[in-house]
This record gives C-alpha cells, structure tokens and sequence, in this order.
C-alpha cells in the first residue's frame, strides 16, 4: 500500500489560471479590481456611477458575475462601459476559468481597468484568485454592523473597505465606528471609503483613487 | 457551499496522480487545512463523499484531514502568537504588526494507493 506524495495546494489549478491572468493584463498595462460583498450591498451601483464619474477619463472594463440574468451587465453596459456576463448557474463564487474565458470577449485596446463585479456573497469568493491586484469589499448600513467579525476572511483577504449607503444612517441602527473597529482589527491595513452611491457623497475620493489606483505602477 | 468547488479541485488532482502511478484503488488522501480558510470541513467530507461515488478509483477513499491553527508571529516583540477570530494583535506588547506563522494552508499532502505493481507483488511474496 504504497503513500504517494502529492504536496500541492487544493486551488493550485485556480491560482494557475489566476497568476496567468494577472500577469497577462499586467503585461498591457491593466490593472484589475475585484469586488464583492453580500447581495444587496451596491455593487453594480457603484460600478454604475464610478462608470459615469470616469467616463472619458478612464477605459474601464467590467465582467460581472450573477448566478443568473443578465440584468446588472445591462446597467452597466447602459453606462458605456465594455460589460461581459458570466452566469454561475448556481455557483456561490467566480472561478478563475471564468475569468480567462470571459476575458475572450473583451476588448483589452480599450481598457486600463478591468472590475470584476464577484457574486455576492461574503464566504466563498474570499478562496478564489481571480487574478486581481486589488480586492475590495462593501458593506452597507442596511445590513447589520457586525460583518467583519462574522466574515472575517473576506476582510482578511480584501485591501479595500467601502461602507455604502451613509445616507441612510439617521434611519437605522448601523454603527459606522464599530464596523471600521472591527475590520481594522482584523486587517489593519485596509484603506476605508465612506460613500452613498445614491447621493454621491464620497464618491469623488472613491473615483480619484481610483484613477491613481489605475495608472500606478505599470 | 463552494466546498463542493473545492471538494472537485481535490478530486481532479487526485485522480490525475492515481492515473499517474497507475493506481487500482485510493485508499485515503492527507489534507493540510488551515483555520483561516472558509473551508468548513464537515461539508467538504460531505461533498468529497458524494463525488467520490461516482469513480470505482476512489470509492470508499478516506479524507483524513490535519487543521492547522491559524497562528502570528510579532514583527515587534517576535513572539509567536494564536490567532483568535482573525485578530491578530499580539497578546505580549499589543502590536498590530505581524506576519502570519499558519492557519492559510489547503494543500494536498498525499494518498494511500494500490497500484498494479504493490498488487502483483502482494501476489508473489517471495520476489
């Protein structure tokens, strides 16, 4: 009964496709943004109007994930963006597969960076390299203000905090402080954005740094 | 439950070592998996045992599974640390600065295999 030694990480055929991604779009010059949160939070509007802010400033590409429908690439692409599709059919997560096919139909003349709008879902995305440069994660004052210390892998693993909807915080028990405190105390380094897509507020430092974000580095 | 995704990704790498050493049966496969993963082993047990059903190679494989716990070293004070709930302040001198020790791990170690060659040797022992 022979052991035969494998000594390979569980997701190295993902990261594989991952790192082949990233190295690639690097390679143009594009910079890639991956973002996710529970459903509900404003992902797809704030795509929407970083979209808008950026338009003729940025070439902003955008694959989208949804388990079903192609209602959010719709909006998107309303607001001149290249918008690719993926439908999971049911998976939880965006896989790296995914991404490299998808990335087929886009193209990549026209743009210095590639957003790619995850499932929404705060567990299961957190394992899966997409080839990104940068992870950021939303959460929002409708949702209860304890999802750091309950998803904290999603945290551990994201460079980016945006907490949307402040316009709603006279109406709802959300505690703005305490949501920071606990994310920074599990990622100490993650650079926080307060915003309200619905309006505006915060959405011009959120769209300067990303501009800065884009054009960094390359 | 993208354990099912991970418990495919296991799948697919074991099947593709067991082909290459010409394996008959997997009898058990050796998992590293960290704390600080979102992995929840109970349904990656569940969702490998499903899988393997479908493939007379790994029927009745065993998953045997070592958790690694998630653990931090200070860069301040250099003491190594546990990790609980991912706050990784160090409990001596209250720093933040740290380098994770352990707990990210989900590897493959390895797996126990009949192969053609151990079958036809059990069959002559005196070889």
């Amino acid at each position: 009964m022979p052991k035969v030694t494998i000594a390979q990480n569980i997701l190295a055929a993902n990261d594989s496709i991952a790192l082949h991604i990233k190295q690639s779009l690097a390679a143009r010059g594009i910079r890639v943004l991956n973002i996710m949160s529970s459903p509900g939070a404003g992902k797809t509007t704030l795509l929407e109007r970083t979209i808008e802010r950026l338009r003729g400033q940025l070439g902003i590409g955008v694959i989208e994930g949804d388990i079903e429908t192609s209602a959010d690439a719709e909006r998107i692409e309303a607001r001149g963006a290249e918008t690719v599709q993926i439908n999971t059919r049911g998976a939880c997560h965006l896989e790296a597969h995914m991404i490299r096919d998808a990335l087929q139909q886009v193209d990549l003349e026209r743009i210095e960076l590639l957003i790619i709008e995850n499932i929404g879902n705060l567990v299961c995305p957190a394992d899966w390299n997409l080839g990104e440069d940068m992870r950021a994660v939303i959460v929002s004052t409708s949702e209860g203000d304890d999802k750091p210390a309950k998803y904290p892998q999603m945290f551990a693993s994201s460079q980016i905090l945006i907490v949307n909807k402040i316009d709603l915080l006279p109406y709802v028990d959300y505690n703005v402080e305490k949501v920071k405190r606990q994310a920074l105390a599990i990622n100490p380094h993650l650079r926080l954005f307060e915003m309200s897509c619905r309006t505006g507020e915060g959405l011009d430092t959120w769209c300067d740094w990303l501009l800065s974000f884009a054009r960094s580095d390359k | 439950m993208h354990e099912l995704a991970i418990a495919e990704s296991i799948f697919d790498a074991v099947v593709a070592k067991a082909t290459e050493c010409n394996a008959t049966r997997v009898k058990s496969i050796r998992l590293k998996i960290g704390e600080a993963t979102s992995i929840e082993i109970d349904s990656l047990t569940f969702c490998f045992e499903m899988l393997i059903d479908l493939d007379p190679l790994l029927s009745r494989a065993q998953l045997l599974i070592d958790t690694v716990p998630h653990r931090a070293r200070c860069r301040h004070c250099d003491k190594e640390f546990a990790v609980i709930n991912f706050i990784a302040q160090c409990p001596t001198c209250h720093e933040w600065s740290n380098e994770i020790v352990s707990g990210t791990e989900m590897q493959i170690l390895e797996m126990e295999i009949d192969s053609a060659e151990s079958d036809h040797r059990s069959e002559h022992p005196g070889r």
